[in-house]
């Protein structure tokens, strides 16, 4: 699978999301390479758990870079399915690779209609233009 | 040398073109749970109509303070520290023996900007620039560390314990020795900022040192003064007497008239640089980039 940035759909808050056509009901998010960029040095990562749920635009996990402390928002809601246990002690592969290598959590979507009301890649370009 | 004005207990700070109140809170030593409790009140009920609250504050006892990712049982490699009462910040960063320091915390609402992710390094910056610039009035070769024992998650274990024991490059040292640190926790709410002025050495952290021991660089008048400070005294009577302006007033006397005799006035020096570091802030118009042409500190970009 490769994850182009340009077919994904994206939170304000820099959080990505992407749904195959092979498993539609499963979205696999992660942030994008803007995010990782602001927050520079990652050091640490917080990862929710397999079957927790999660809920569109809430927190799911979070995450230190430069002795700051960040949340990471969902962009669905749903319920993880599985987690990128191995990212957090690969943090760094994270600014060479945010999309593939990159993705967080897989999760279940409750409701995959909350896709539409992402923004897609024009549109979160044009925010991170504009910051 | 003239005076700074005194410190107010309101302020005014522009944002995004909107006058915002602006408010300072002086709280007498608490214990660790208080502390942090109250740090987390702040930022979990504020509003984007809430004040910048500026907080100054100590602790009623010696208390370990971890930071948000760190584990206590790595605390056991430090000699004394695992004997210690401690809590957990909310912000990142390593540990804080809070024992002959001061620290603070800043409380910046979000505004309608809510996209932002990661460190505000403007915040970090200003803050210790005013640190700098003012310690360096006082006669301190003040500056910032701008090197860095930062690590990845890979390796993240060889970063030191301690806070003060790492070094990232806005912490203000002074020779080889870090004096202050900040660390910060960003929500949907605004973001929080913790900092650390270390006035002297604790006896649980003898190899960190203070402004108290590195004296030997000021005038003969300040290091006398240093040397008759009651800092460890701590007078209850100090914060029960109010901060009414006058005992503001000498309180930051004593400091700039190179005389300081009591931890009141480090509190209150503590709030002029924090104030004078907003000031920054909004005249750069909260954009970094700009921090550079309204700097008066020394410090490499």
């Amino acid at each position: 699978m490769s994850i182009l940035p340009e077919e994904l759909r994206y939170l304000e808050s820099h959080e990505w999301v992407s749904v195959s056509n092979e498993t539609p009901g499963i979205a696999t998010v992660g942030i994008s390479a803007f995010a990782v960029a602001e927050l520079t040095d990652l050091v640490f990562m917080a990862l929710p758990k397999v079957g927790q749920s999660v809920s569109s635009g809430h927190e799911f996990g979070e995450v230190e870079s430069v002795k700051a402390v960040s949340p990471m928002y969902s962009p669905v809601s749903g319920t993880v399915v599985e987690i990128h246990s191995e990212l957090v002690n690969n943090l760094e592969s994270l600014s060479v690779d945010p999309y593939d290598g990159g993705w967080i959590m897989k999760v279940q979507m409750s409701d995959p209609s909350e896709l539409a009301r992402l923004l897609d890649w024009t549109a979160y370009k044009h925010q991170c233009d504009n910051a | 040398m003239s005076l700074p004005s005194v410190p107010e207990t309101k302020f005014s700070v522009l944002r995004e073109g909107i006058p915002r109140e602006g408010v300072v809170q002086i709280d007498p030593p608490l214990c660790g749970e208080t502390n942090m409790a109250i740090d987390e009140a702040l930022i979990r009920d504020a509003t984007p109509e809430s004040p910048v609250v500026l907080r100054v504050y100590r602790w009623e006892q010696p208390t370990l303070s971890l930071g948000y990712f760190q584990s206590w049982d790595d605390c056991r490699a430090v000699p004394g520290l695992s004997d210690l009462p401690w809590v957990r910040r909310k912000t990142g960063g390593g540990a804080i023996v809070h024992d002959q320091e001061i620290t603070y915390s800043i409380l910046i609402p979000e505004t309608r900007n809510k996209t932002s992710k990661g460190h505000s390094g403007l915040l970090y910056r200003a803050i210790h620039g005013s640190a700098v610039e003012n310690l360096q009035r006082l006669g301190w070769d003040a500056k910032l560390s701008e090197t860095c024992t930062c690590s990845t998650a890979i390796n993240q274990k060889e970063e030191p314990f301690l806070c003060f024991s790492r070094r990232s490059p806005v912490d203000l040292i002074i020779g080889s020795d870090k004096i202050m640190g900040s660390a910060q926790r960003r929500t949907s709410a605004g973001l929080l900022q913790h900092g650390s002025l270390l006035i002297r050495h604790s006896p649980t952290t003898p190899e960190l040192v203070g402004l108290s021991e590195l004296t030997t660089q000021l005038p003969s008048k300040l290091q006398e003064g240093f040397r008759a400070d009651s800092f460890s005294n701590y007078n209850k009577d100090i914060w029960e007497k109010g901060l009414h302006d006058a005992f503001v007033d000498r309180a930051c006397e004593k400091v700039i008239a190179k005389a300081p005799v009591d931890q009141t006035a480090w509190v209150n020096f503590l709030i002029l640089v924090l104030k004078k570091g907003l000031s920054q802030i909004v005249n750069c118009r909260w954009q970094e980039r700009n921090l550079d042409e309204h700097s008066v500190f020394t410090g490499r970009r």
